[in-house]
């Protein structure tokens, strides 16, 4: 009975060969190259991941709106303060090293990276009293014509440093006892954050030493209705909201600054259950002059939980525009909100849950969920 | 506000402002160690005896819902090594701390609590534990939980949370 083998021995190399002479040429040999960036958009967002679990290593991630891409990372050390320059061109990176990795000597020192390429250009060793906080746009922040980097320091005595960003120098420091943080105007004034309600405001001279300074009245109460201090950027100046739901518009474009009236994002019926919450605490696009707001339902103590919907505003009227109930649409709630400054306008949304949403600005349609990007992505930057 | 909350809040504000970091950590180790020798309170005692063998529940130290967390944002020390109110092994405790205020279902007594973060090693990653009630942003700096309060250590960086009572809120 060997015939019958020999035969099926012969027909399986006849088929092998067959498939042999069918298969497709070998690939060809690959050539490592590094990734350009493509040309800057106004899709893109820098999302600050704040690593909860593993501090040290807190990074932001550049996102793309439009292709729902990550392309790439600016490594940002231990409770890092960051923002861009006026002009996008540079990410600002104030933050901490350990000499031993988790420990040993503290570093402080602002890290400048070029957006074209993500690479790290220069930067400037601060003294090591640096804020570390939760993110804000005023723990480091560029004066508007890029001539001064302010960073703000805790020790907990509160004070700031007057950076020179060309030169790579430290100009000086100044003192804002029971003020806080550095919120910059025009080419030389610096507002703080004061506990009793008030704004202190410092005017620079050319050297970047302390002229003068001023403080306003109070405008909101600590004790009372305390106001977040992410500012949310307006046309003139900064938007503060409370924790109730005030809205205090503040034009900083004077030398000194003047107080809107404040309005409320709520109804007397809603004061005091629906409220803003999250980190990042207020998106507005300048253009259209919508303010975006993550609102929750909660007491006292819930200002930083995120948003079960986003409440759209008209900043002229008032007028709540829309509710757009993203917890109803599977996402989790919303920590951080910022919308592209463009005319086709996207909105992104961070959650707890760590997805970064891509959302039409106008319509509140969500377009897209990424993911799991990064594990705790609380602050939202926009390229201009 | 309660009184003992406002003269605490004034003292560390005054510290923060009109001394040295020196002088600010001497006093307030000296504040601190003050409190640690406060006569026991019946609630930390049980917190105490939780830690020490009981398994850990829904009031218990190694749960974020635990009474004496209502301000407090990081890992609890209590899953990390360490008890509500003692550091792991291998870390130190932060000299400066934020205050809360918390009200024990107990006993029903409002008591001044001590958020000290445990520093010296990286992020324990373990039991993440953020509440706010009565937490104010950082221009109030003794009442905020966002900032890394290890900040004055010699080695700053955060590994975990305490919460140590100093003493009842008076009414």
């Amino acid at each position: 009975m060997r015939a019958p083998s020999f035969l099926s021995a012969a027909a399986v190399c006849l088929a092998l060969g067959a498939r042999a002479l069918a298969a497709p040429p070998p690939l060809p040999a690959e050539h490592l190259t590094l990734q350009p960036l493509p040309p800057r958009s106004a899709h893109w967002v820098y999302v600050f991941d704040e690593a909860f679990n593993n501090e040290i290593d807190q990074r932001v991630l550049l996102f793309d709106g439009d292709s729902y891409r990550r392309l790439g990372q600016i490594d940002a050390g231990f409770f890092p303060a960051v923002n861009l320059s006026p002009d996008g061109s540079t990410t600002v990176v104030a933050t901490t090293y350990f000499a031993r990795g988790s420990r040993g000597a503290r570093t402080d020192v602002v890290e400048f990276t070029d957006n074209s390429t993500l690479a790290v250009t220069h930067e400037i060793v601060l003294p090591p009293k640096r804020a570390e906080t939760s993110p804000s746009l005023f723990a480091i922040a560029y004066s508007a014509d890029a001539r001064f980097l302010y960073a703000a320091y805790v020790t907990p005595a509160a004070s700031f440093g007057v950076l020179d960003p060309a030169r790579g120098t430290v100009l000086g420091e100044i003192d804002t006892a029971g003020c806080a943080l550095v919120i910059p105007s025009g080419p030389n004034r610096v507002s703080s954050l004061c506990e009793s309600g008030r704004l202190l405001t410092v005017t620079l001279g050319g050297d970047g030493h302390e002229v003068s300074r001023a403080m306003s009245e109070p405008f909101f109460s600590a004790d009372e209705d305390p106001v977040f201090v992410q500012g949310i950027p307006t046309t003139n100046g900064y938007a503060f909201l409370s924790f109730l739901g005030e809205v205090h518009e503040i034009d900083f474009s004077g030398a000194q600054p003047k107080f809107a009236a404040p309005w409320s994002l709520v109804s007397p019926a809603e004061k005091g259950l629906w409220r803003p919450g999250a980190i990042q605490v207020g998106a507005i696009h300048r253009g259209l002059g919508r303010l975006y707001v993550p609102m929750h339902k909660g007491g006292e103590g819930t200002h930083k939980d995120g948003g079960s919907e986003i409440w759209v505003f008209d900043l002229a009227s008032h007028q709540r525009l829309a509710r757009w109930p993203v917890q109803a649409e599977g996402l989790s709630r919303v920590v951080a909100v910022q919308v592209s400054q463009d005319g086709a306008p996207i909105l992104f949304a961070a959650t707890e849950h760590a997805d970064l949403a891509v959302l039409d600005a106008r319509t509140g349609h969500v377009r897209h969920v990424e993911k799991q990007l990064g594990q705790t992505p609380w602050m939202l930057l926009n390229p201009w | 506000m309660h009184s003992l909350d406002r003269f605490l809040e004034h003292s560390s504000r005054s510290l923060a402002r009109r001394t040295s970091r020196r002088s600010l950590l001497a006093t307030l180790g000296q504040l601190l160690t003050g409190a640690a020798l406060l006569p026991l309170l019946p609630v930390d005692r049980g917190s105490r005896a939780q830690a020490s063998g009981a398994k850990p529940g829904a009031d218990g130290p190694e749960n974020c819902e635990y009474w004496k967390y209502c301000a407090i944002d990081g890992f609890l020390c209590s899953c990390c090594g360490g008890t509500s109110t003692s550091c792991p092994p291998g870390t130190a405790p932060s000299p400066i701390t934020w205050i809360g205020t918390c009200h024990n279902p107990g006993d029903g007594r409002d008591y001044i609590l001590s958020y000290n973060d445990c520093c010296g090693k990286t992020s324990c990653g373990n039991c993440p534990c953020v509440r706010n009630e009565r937490e104010k942003p950082m221009y109030r700096p003794s009442r905020n939980n966002d900032l890394n309060w290890c900040m004055a250590n010699a080695d700053s960086n955060y590994h975990c949370s305490v919460s140590v009572i100093l003493g009842v809120a008076e009414k």
